[in-house]
């Protein structure tokens, strides 16, 4: 069942086969070694604060139902009736206590029992075990800083150990003030024709775009006040393990937007933010990075939060949240939104333009000889080192392509090991 | 409405439909108001409310509206500076996702008109079919309604709101470079 994986990475050389974005056999074996058996993200827990409340997503391509029950706890279960395999929610959210197929009409309830089946007297001679034919459960499911997580592996580790060092920076996007974070209501959807794992490396540590792909995006004002003030050279990349990779700015760096309400919100939080978060942050500001495999997430800028689904080797369905401190004032909380949706939405100044470089990323790998040379990931090989204070590996300069490699690494990793003793 | 009213208010929409099309962004800017609220919701795909497929629990969480409000995350939530910066970023030779640039063809259509809040104010509903072609082969179909206000300024109609609900919820494609 394992396609031949030698020679697609070469970390230590700094390469990647063009082959792992577009061939179906890999892509095939992604669906079951990765998106079978990794930590995914879910939802927010701010989109289902009440009993009933549910969201439909994915995991991989399997349909998703996550919903609080009566009793007000959290499942996630296959969005998938047990009896003939109809998808069963076909919303993407609202508030249920049943769910009803639609092709024959099982009922289940929002803890997943299945509650009622037409003609089970009559057809059925009352000759069903119920409680057999509920919907199927995620195998794990955690959460942490109000990120709903679930595996459909029983075996995988506990989320705090698949997170392990990514935990602090996740802290400072998503934990930084008491009450942590909430969601703008709504997700952008849509559909970029790319291979998932272009987008998911970008947000592991892509400095090296910014200066180009968006300069158009900074030029005409979308991001942040950068005329004023450039990054310095203090930023860093740092892969935690796991596959799990941030990248950082100087700790004085500006990546806010030029918008009076951020500047003054952010300025009269510092001194609170920073006892919180601790002397690591007088070494760097995270502000974008991606959870392996394929949760990202941004602070500069904007303030977003990505699933990059994957639909088939050359087709990806971006959803993007906007998610902002829950203690922020109403046109604090209004500035953000605006903020993210103009730089980061589908329309967004800046995220225009990555569409259309992902896809010819993807689309030239389907020529036979184009996909026979390797992609080059080598940037900054050699420089960088494991720096305790900052939990990983960390490179000696903001524009690297370190994490890229750590991403990969691990992607090459999972891709091969059949159980995760051995990874 | 006046006959004369609803051709002027026609005639207005398909120059304006060719100036996006012949990508005279500048010429477009002018016939906004200054102060013009320029928004497209996000479409979600909800059960409705009569639905079968669910019983509800708490009747309170309903979202009744599958057209997001206005303090949810919308596609865009423009005001004319915003929309000039968008215009300006074309101009900087880097806008990679219009560059070779879309040729966009808008097909305004249905369109009703009926009398605005103030004296100078019309509202004007109409229906649009907007195809986007670019590079060698992509090609996309953004569909749906405009609910607009137009106001004389200067005798000269102008769009002083202009809310755009596209059909689909997940956006079949890969970005939204253009305007409608
Ligand atoms: S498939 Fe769901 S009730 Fe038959
Ligand atoms: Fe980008």
């Amino acid at each position: 069942m394992v396609a031949d994986l030698k020679g697609l990475v070469d970390i230590d050389q700094g390469l990647l086969s063009r082959r792992i974005f577009i061939e179906p056999d890999i892509y095939q074996q992604e669906m079951e070694q990765i998106f079978a058996r990794c930590w995914l993200f879910l939802c927010h827990e701010t989109q289902i604060p009440k009993p009933g409340d549910y969201f439909t997503t994915y995991m991989g391509e399997d349909p998703v139902l996550v919903v609080r029950d009566s009793g007000g706890r959290i499942n996630a279960f296959l969005n998938v009736c047990a009896h003939r395999g109809n998808k069963l929610c076909r919303a993407e959210s609202g508030n249920a206590a049943s769910f009803i197929c639609a092709y024959h009409g099982w009922a289940y309830s929002n803890d997943g029992k299945l509650q009622a089946v037409p003609n089970l007297k009559d057809a059925y001679y009352d000759d069903l075990d119920q409680s057999k034919w509920g919907l199927t459960p995620v195998a794990q499911m955690d959460t942490y800083n109000g990120l709903i997580f679930a595996t459909f592996d029983p075996d995988a580790p506990p989320l705090d150990d698949y997170l392990g060092d990514v935990k602090w920076y996740l802290d400072v996007f998503f934990n930084r003030r008491e009450g942590g974070v909430e969601v703008i209501g709504g997700v952008h959807k849509w559909m970029a024709p790319c291979n998932w794992k272009l987008p998911a490396d970008n947000f592991c540590g892509d400095g090296y775009h910014t200066g180009w792909s968006h300069l158009s995006a900074v030029q005409s004002g979308f991001g942040g006040d950068f005329r004023v003030k450039t990054a310095s050279a203090g930023g860093k990349s740092v892969a935690t393990g796991n596959g799990h990779c941030i990248l950082t700015l100087g700790p004085d760096d500006p990546s806010d937007p030029a918008v009076p309400e951020i500047l003054d919100y952010e300025e009269s939080i510092a001194a609170e933010v920073r006892k919180r978060m601790g002397p690591r942050l007088d070494l760097v500001k995270p502000h974008v990075g991606t959870l392996f495999p394929n949760f990202s997430m941004l602070r500069s800028v904007a303030r977003v939060f990505r699933v990059w689904h994957p639909r088939g080797p050359d087709k990806t369905e971006i959803w993007n949240w906007v998610f902002v401190d829950k203690a922020a004032p109403p046109e604090v909380k209004e500035a953000f939104r605006i903020v993210a949706l103009r730089a980061f939405g589908p329309g967004g100044g800046f995220e225009q333009d990555d569409m259309d470089n992902w896809q010819e990323c993807t689309q030239t790998a389907r020529g036979v000889v184009s996909r026979r040379y390797m992609s080059n990931i080598s940037m900054g090989l050699g420089h960088e080192s494991y720096d305790h204070d900052l939990m990983g590996w960390v490179s000696d300069y903001r524009l690297t392509e370190n994490n890229h490699r750590h991403f990969y690494d691990r992607w090459a990793q999972v891709m091969a090991s059949d159980s995760w003793a051995n990874l | 409405m006046r006959d004369e009213t609803i051709r002027e208010v026609e005639q207005f929409l398909y120059r304006e439909a060719r100036i996006l099309d012949n990508r005279r962004f500048r010429d477009w800017l002018e016939l906004l108001t200054d102060d013009v609220h320029y928004w497209m919701p996000i479409r979600s795909n909800l059960y409705p409310v009569n639905s079968k497929a669910i019983s509800v629990l708490d009747g309170s969480r309903l979202e009744e509206s599958e057209v997001s409000s206005d303090h949810d995350l919308a596609l865009m939530d423009e005001d004319k500076d915003s929309l000039t910066r968008r215009i300006d970023r074309l101009d900087t030779g880097m806008a990679w996702a219009e560059d070779p640039p879309s040729r966009t063809r808008h097909i305004i259509t249905n369109i009703e008109v009926e009398a605005g809040d103030s004296q100078d104010e019309l509202r004007v509903y109409s229906n649009f079919f907007m195809y986007r072609t670019r590079a060698e082969t992509e090609q996309d179909f953004y569909i749906g309604s405009r609910e607009d206000v137009l106001r004389r300024v200067n005798g000269q109609l102008r769009v002083a709101s202009r809310k755009i609900v596209l059909d689909q919820t997940v956006l079949l494609a890969k970005n939204l470079s253009n305007f409608f």
